[in-house]
């Protein structure tokens, strides 16, 4: 098989990431004296360039690289570009929450470069060996960024937790593969689409989509999730919030839409896939109720979001829609996952505004938020605009994510599902609103210490608000690109 | 013949190393349990024409993972007293019925399907082979790999590190 | 019994892959549940090269394979040295005592 010098091109965004790392690497090696603020800026730059290369990549049609382990079509370009913008937020949220604690290395930015561009390749692959490669590209560095800073025991736990559940899953979906390629001889996605096959594939099926609910914490495989969320440092958490769940929910649309989208099959994953949405839909949101630590909250607002996600993907089925309602429910998933990463970085940036140095026995807690109005207006603000795209309420950018997904669900047909999601919805509501109220509404205990402004942090709010605000009032040119991003090879 | 005792042989062993591991109450003994079975799989390839990837398996599953495994093992010298505590009766009871049932599940969905048969070619699994393959269809996946490699080095280091 | 078949060298797998995942589910030692991971690769790692070698021809079952034990030599690297450290701060591998972030 020839390589030519087209398929390297296409795979530009990856190898500007894997470039950042190396320089990364090197210069922590050879300009260890010097001040380290520059690693964050050259990070920086390689995941804009490599964003800017996903952009510049729009367009040409559907290809296949290198053979057939990988494609570049609309939807991997757009769920890279989203990844490479979550990846920007957290290189900005490691400047600005690491420098202070004097923690800042190359080594976390080479391994969140790394990652991502794990996640990236993860997008666009078309073959199960594939997969499991660029996932664990993925992890493994996801898995040594979360026990990265180590203030206290918080952070080896869930570094721990993360690792053996990762593990466990990638095992899981490893022998799925496995039974996959038993039953029809393939691996190449649009191969095992070719083959079809029976009971074993079915199991193959099962397993790989367990696999893969552990990646995106979907109930009840999202156990690790709060325990995790709650010790990794505040960065990280986004970035395994952002980067991870948006990879895993795009290679599992991938799988389920072109390796499985026969309607036969469709008709055994698609009530899966809505009682996987179901459960974490309601779950997800009734155990964020009861959470005052907010960066529990958050992680089990992510688990929430997975749920409305999960909907997008089951609305995707072919076997119950017809192809324009699948491109529909596609670009939603896009967009939503294009909204949510926008305005979860940002509220995890609200929370490692907040957060104070040194010993901290309840770090997140609700009252950390009470008259912040008061002492940073700005930041209040835009904490409260990026909550209220989290609970889905114009005019934000959640909103618009929130009526695409569930006008998808409609149209494909899974009008209760879309109905149950409205209500999970209403619920998540009132936590969202509370740090709002909060804020706005109480006054800041006594002799509580103000927690010093740091301006990297106070760049990602007010920017991923002021984005959130501009997507909301303006969604067309999001939705439209959304929707001509849907090409999906072989779908 | 040969073949079927061979093959009696090693599945014996892999399946009663596979035990061990989930026995052993001294993780030392898990270790080398499990070692037994990287072996015995390592001869259930040659019976499947896999050379190289038995020799991969010895050498790097045997040689260096479970060296590894051993390392950590006797670093912390975690001996049978230091070791966890066994879970309760209930939940050994449950998981051994749930993997009784997974193992009997998975059998039968095996004897159900049927496969075609194929005859290999004759230098299947010859290193030659593999290596062809390997280093020109599947660039992309070796160069994904070392990039994962890189990773691990990098990451392993991170994570071992005194503080940061 | 005298015959060995693709079946058989399945039935291996299975076994392999049942063990390993009572392992994981029910050990709270960490080591302990590595190696149950362990045992499932390998247990996917066998029904590969004895899919491709029985009935698919190819070699792309053994290419996977071979892919399969550098993953899992990358996965036990940081794996481990993420168990040092936790044992660094907690001076125990047991997963059910290593617990102070709440739930």
């Amino acid at each position: 098989m020839p390589v030519s010098l087209a398929d390297i091109l296409a795979l530009l965004p990856e190898i500007l990431l894997s470039l950042g790392a190396l320089l990364l690497m090197m210069t922590e090696v050879f300009l260890a004296g010097a001040r380290r603020g520059y690693q964050a800026l050259l990070a920086a730059l390689f995941t804009a360039a490599a964003f800017a290369a996903f952009l510049a990549q729009r367009g040409g049609g559907p290809r296949v690289l290198f053979g057939g382990f990988a494609v570049s079509d609309g939807f991997a370009l757009f769920a890279g570009a989203t990844i490479c913008a979550g990846l920007l937020v957290t290189v900005v949220l490691g400047a600005g929450f690491l420098a202070p604690r004097s923690a800042e290395r190359g080594e976390f930015y080479a391994l969140a470069l790394l990652a991502a561009a794990g996640m990236c390749l993860l997008v666009r692959a078309e073959d199960l060996l594939f997969v499991f490669i660029a996932l664990e590209l993925m992890s493994v560095p996801t898995y040594a960024l979360v026990a990265y800073l180590r203030t206290g025991d918080r952070p080896s736990e869930a570094a721990f937790k993360y690792f053996l559940l990762g593990a466990f899953s990638s095992a899981l979906f490893l022998y799925g593969a496995a039974l996959v390629f038993g039953a029809t001889g393939r691996t190449s996605l649009s191969g095992i689409a070719a083959a079809g096959g029976g009971k074993l594939l079915l199991a193959g099926l099962a397993l790989v989509i367990a696999g893969l609910s552990f990646k995106i914490a979907a109930v009840p495989f999202h156990m690790w999730a709060p325990d995790v969320y709650e010790g990794a440092s505040t960065p990280v958490t986004a970035f395994m919030a952002v980067g991870v769940k948006a990879a895993s929910f795009a290679v599992l649309t991938r799988i389920l839409v072109t390796a499985f989208g026969a309607p036969a099959l469709a008709a055994v994953w698609q009530p899966l896939v809505v009682a996987l949405a179901l459960l974490t839909m309601v779950f997800g949101n009734l155990l964020a109720l009861t959470q005052r630590n907010v960066k529990r909250m958050l992680a089990y607002s992510s688990v929430a979001h997975a749920g409305y996600l999960l909907v997008a993907v089951a609305a995707a089925s072919r076997g119950f829609s017809g192809p324009s309602a699948r491109g529909e429910a596609v670009s939603s998933l896009l967009f939503y996952l294009a909204a949510y990463t926008l305005t979860t970085a940002g509220a995890f940036g609200a929370l490692a505004a907040l957060e104070r140095m040194g010993p901290d026995p309840q770090p997140w807690d609700l009252d950390r938020f009470a008259g912040l109005a008061k002492r940073r207006p700005w930041a209040a603000a835009a904490t409260a605009m990026l909550m209220l795209s989290l609970a889905g309420i114009p005019p934000t950018v959640g909103f618009i994510g929130k009526l695409l997904v569930f006008k998808a669900a409609v149209d494909a047909g899974l009008v209760p599902l879309a109905i149950a999601g409205v209500l999970a919805s209403v619920v998540g509501l009132y936590y969202y609103l509370r740090v709002v109220v909060v804020m706005y509404m109480q006054p800041a205990p006594l002799g509580s210490v103000p927690t010093p402004a740091s301006w990297p942090l106070d760049l990602v709010l007010v920017a991923t608000a002021t984005l959130v605000l501009l997507f909301g009032l303006a969604p067309a040119g999001l939705a439209n690109a959304a929707l001509s991003s849907t090409g999906l090879l072989g779908g | 013949m040969t073949e079927a005792v061979l093959f009696w042989l090693f599945a014996v062993v892999a399946v009663a190393g596979g035990l061990g591991v989930v026995l052993a109450r001294d993780p030392l003994h898990g270790a080398l349990s499990l070692l037994a079975a990287f072996f015995a799989l390592a001869g259930l390839f040659l019976l499947l024409a896999a050379q190289l990837l038995a020799v991969l398996q010895v050498l790097v599953y045997a040689g260096a993972i479970l060296v590894l495994f051993l390392l950590v093992i006797l670093l912390l010298d975690l001996g049978p007293a230091r070791a966890a505590a066994s879970p309760p009766g209930v939940v050994k009871l449950a998981g051994a019925l749930g993997a009784l049932g997974l193992a009997g599940l998975l059998c039968t969905l095996f004897l159900s399907a049927s496969f075609p048969p194929a005859v290999p070619p004759s230098d299947f699994g010859a290193v030659a082979a593999v290596g062809r393959v390997l280093f020109i269809d599947y660039t992309l996946p070796f160069e994904a790999i070392s990039l994962l490699l890189l990773a691990a080095i990098l990451g392993a280091v991170v994570v071992a590190k005194g503080k940061v | 019994m005298l015959h060995v078949g693709l079946a058989h060298f399945l039935a291996v797998g299975a076994l392999l892959f049942a063990l390993g995942a009572y392992c994981v589910t029910t050990r709270k030692n960490a080591v302990g549940i590595l190696m149950g991971v362990e045992l499932i690769l390998n247990a996917a790692n066998v029904n590969f090269v004895a899919f491709g070698h029985y009935s698919w021809g190819g070699i792309h079952g053994q290419v996977f394979a071979l892919f399969v034990i550098v993953l899992a030599a990358a996965e036990a690297a940081v794996g481990l040295a993420i168990v040092l450290t936790l044992y660094r701060h907690y001076k125990t591998i047991d997963v059910t005592r290593a617990e102070r972030l709440e739930g």
